[in-house]
């Protein structure tokens, strides 16, 4: 089976473009089409100060930044070349055969730069989903994959589990692979623009998201042409900016966004974004004075009721204070879902990436496939292990909620982002367990050595 | 397809204007059905490589329509949540205790406005929240499909782009949830705890307001995240809402029928 990994990535691209051109047409249009984004998109990485980072360009380079830019403290991923690669657009258009060539190179540019992003990781999952609990499956699903009723399938995968997962540091082998396959490529001249974008890179992975008034623009996507309403993000840093130039100009009847913008000075801020967001701001300061004016129409305490949705002879206050109650609630459920998601997410990933240096490990000992079955299990156990403690960790958490349920409301900051650092934790001890072998009965793997290899390879990563 | 019933009692629960802003899991599916239905590709298979192609730019554009709209609201919670506060401070200049013209009726009859509206945003802020992550839950499912039906490699790359999104992060919007929640707590001091868990009936909640999307939010999250037979190390474990909750149980009036 291992040896089926092997195969050389011309080949099965040679073999079925069809499947990568969903990659890398827009990518390679939004290259073509947009060489002078790499310049635009300069300015941003190198623009701290108060300034959105916004690049109206290009998408390819917007979504660079979004992604990096909305990081906002998670470690800015490489993936916006992903994010680009995979995205395609209302003027997609599947041209097999140009696409067959460029194709494996525009791809391997991208995973080049991209130092996070391991897809590997992609074709090892999925094979570890399709890999059920018992092992006389895991036999016959390790077949599968090595026979030919799924030859398109595998050989995809494997194209794509040696390709994409460059990463310099821990796959310095791969890039022989993926030089082979450069030197195939007749329309190399293509990547030039890939160098602008590993330079650009280092700019951005300096958080500028912490800084005041970061704004992030995503390119319109309803224009095909270079977007002419790209979207701001606004942040209350940059409101509050805009309000003391509203201010300044004489209130919100007076002020006019040309002089508005020209106040905030904040760079890639167009007259659209200040015009939008000053028709929002004279809307949401209407209504509360002219219901302030009319004060004293006074509401039946039944209407008050009916207005809040609450069929019970309650008092407004408590009806409130029980719509608060719910919605702190459903918010706290959300938070706690949400990093449960990420963690999900991240473990997924890393446990990939731990099974492709167990196999490389196993390559680079044997060419045999000896081991080939016990990886499936070992992988599954791990896998068992990650889901098991993702319900330790949602119950913790529930836990932990609950003891703060009487705390007063005052902590409920503190209490969630104690709640937030627990997934971090857990996320370490599902590492350590993992090492540790503490796992219960199912999986009898038989090479311990495999695993405390696994453990130092781990420890060291 | 108990996501889809899930998400579309959801969408019909949820505030009217967002009604089209959710994800077309329906859609999604029906295309995943089509690839995989579409003869395994040879080479130049054109029907096999148009859906799939279809597939991704639904994909996309839908995460497009998540950002906009996400980022819309965003914007206009920043607004109203700033503009509450000016009104804070002017009811407390005007009226309050150390005003120049104190006056507790008025200051009670505003304040009590106020409430209401900070409240309201809250929830809204909040439903927005949920309304990312239901988006966020339905995508990582209907990538999870196509991967099974079609043996590709879409799901782990393009969820790991998802979670870039604006759309998904959440945390400014979180942020001003916490901020409505001290602005709460600050100008209302906790109230009297009374009639707490002792004969808490059954609470009808009417009309199709927040409150009732909240709740509506709430069970849904809850019955989605119910084991499930494809439970797998990706899966959300079961939601555990603790018994010895505050909140009284409430009980949704049947869904008004959709009659546009």
């Amino acid at each position: 089976m291992s040896s089926s990994f092997l195969v050389l990535p011309t080949t099965v691209v040679e073999k079925h473009p069809n499947l990568l051109f969903s990659f890398q047409v827009s990518l390679e249009r939004e290259m073509m089409r947009n060489p002078a984004s790499q310049q635009a998109s300069p300015l941003s990485p190198g623009n701290r100060s108060v300034g959105p980072m916004f690049s109206s360009s290009s998408r390819f380079s917007n979504d660079m930044h979004v992604s990096s830019v909305s990081a906002q403290g998670r470690q800015s991923h490489n993936s916006p070349f992903i994010s680009q690669s995979l995205r395609s657009r209302e003027d997609f258009t599947p041209t097999h055969d140009s696409h067959s060539e460029v194709q494996s190179t525009e791809f391997i540019a991208y995973s080049d730069e991209n130092k996070d992003l391991s897809w590997s990781v992609d074709s090892l999952l999925d094979f570890a989903e399709n890999v059920p609990v018992q092992n006389s499956q895991v036999e016959s699903s390790a077949g599968v994959f090595a026979s030919e009723d799924h030859a398109n399938r595998t050989n995809w995968q494997e194209w794509a589990d040696q390709l994409i997962s460059v990463d310099d540091d821990l796959e310095p082998h791969w890039s022989d692979i993926l030089n082979d396959v450069n030197k195939t490529d007749s329309r190399q001249k293509e990547l030039k623009p890939s160098p602008n974008i590993s330079v650009q890179q280092p700019p951005i992975h300096q958080h500028q998201t912490a800084h005041s008034g970061e704004v992030c623009a995503v390119a319109n996507p309803l224009s095909p042409a270079p977007p002419t309403k790209p979207r701001m993000r606004w942040t209350p840093e940059l409101h509050e900016a805009f309000v003391e130039a509203v201010s300044q100009l004489g209130g919100s009847e007076r002020a006019t966004p040309k002089g508005v913008l020209k106040h905030m000075n904040v760079e890639s801020l167009t007259i659209y974004h200040v015009k939008s967001h000053l028709q929002k701001y004279r809307t949401a300061r209407y209504k509360p004075e002219s219901s302030c004016g009319t004060s004293e129409r006074k509401m039946s305490p039944v209407e008050e009721i009916k207005s809040l949705d609450l069929k019970a002879s309650m008092g407004i206050t408590e009806a409130l204070r029980m719509q608060m109650e719910v919605q702190k609630r459903l918010h706290e459920q959300l938070e706690i879902q949400r990093n449960l998601q990420l963690r999900i997410e991240e473990q997924g990933r890393y446990l990939q990436e731990m099974f492709e240096k167990q196999r490389k490990r196993e390559d680079d000992k044997s060419k045999t496939p000896s081991s080939s079955l016990d990886d499936p299990s070992l992988l599954q156990a791990k896998l068992e292990q990650s889901s098991t403690n993702n319900k330790l960790v949602a119950s913790e958490l529930d836990i932990v909620k609950t003891s703060n349920e009487s705390a007063l409301p005052e902590e409920s900051s503190p209490s969630i982002s104690r709640k937030q650092k627990a997934p971090e934790e857990r996320n370490d001890l599902v590492l350590d367990q993992i090492e540790e072998e503490s796992s219960p009965a199912p999986t009898k793997r038989p090479r311990r050595d495999e695993s405390a290899e696994l453990s130092t390879g781990a420890a060291s990563n | 397809m108990k996501f889809g019933k899930r998400l579309k009692q959801q969408v019909q629960e949820t505030l009217p204007d967002w009604r089209d802003k959710f994800l077309s899991y329906k859609e999604l599916k029906k295309l995943v059905r089509l690839i995989s239905s579409a003869p395994p590709f040879l080479n130049g298979s054109s029907e096999y490589g148009k859906s799939e192609a279809e597939f991704v730019r639904l994909l996309n554009s839908e995460i497009d329509k998540f950002n906009a709209f996400f980022m819309e609201q965003e914007e206009d919670f920043i607004i109203r949540h700033e503009a509450l506060k000016q009104r804070i401070q002017k009811v407390i200049d005007t009226w309050g205790a150390s005003a120049s013209q104190p006056s507790e009726a008025e200051y009670k009859e505003r304040m009590g406005k106020i409430r209401k509206d900070i409240v309201n945003l809250h929830g809204e802020m909040v439903l927005l929240e949920n309304y990312s992550n239901i988006n966020y839950t339905g995508l990582a499912k209907i990538l999870k499909k196509y991967d099974k039906r079609t043996g590709g490699l879409l799901r782990l790359a393009f969820i790991q782009k998802v979670l870039e999104e604006p759309f998904f992060i959440t945390d400014l919007v979180s942020k001003l949830v916490k901020q409505c929640e001290n602005m709460i707590d600050s100008v209302f001091p906790a109230e009297e705890e009374e009639k707490e868990n002792e004969g808490r009936e059954t609470i009808t909640v009417a009309g199709k307001g927040i409150l009732r999307n909240a709740i509506a939010a709430l069970m849904t999250m809850k019955e989605i995240r119910r084991g499930s037979s494809t439970y797998s190390h990706f899966s959300l474990p079961p939601l555990n809402l603790t018994e010895s909750d505050l909140i009284p149980s409430f009980q949704l009036n049947s869904p008004i029928s959709v009659a546009r």
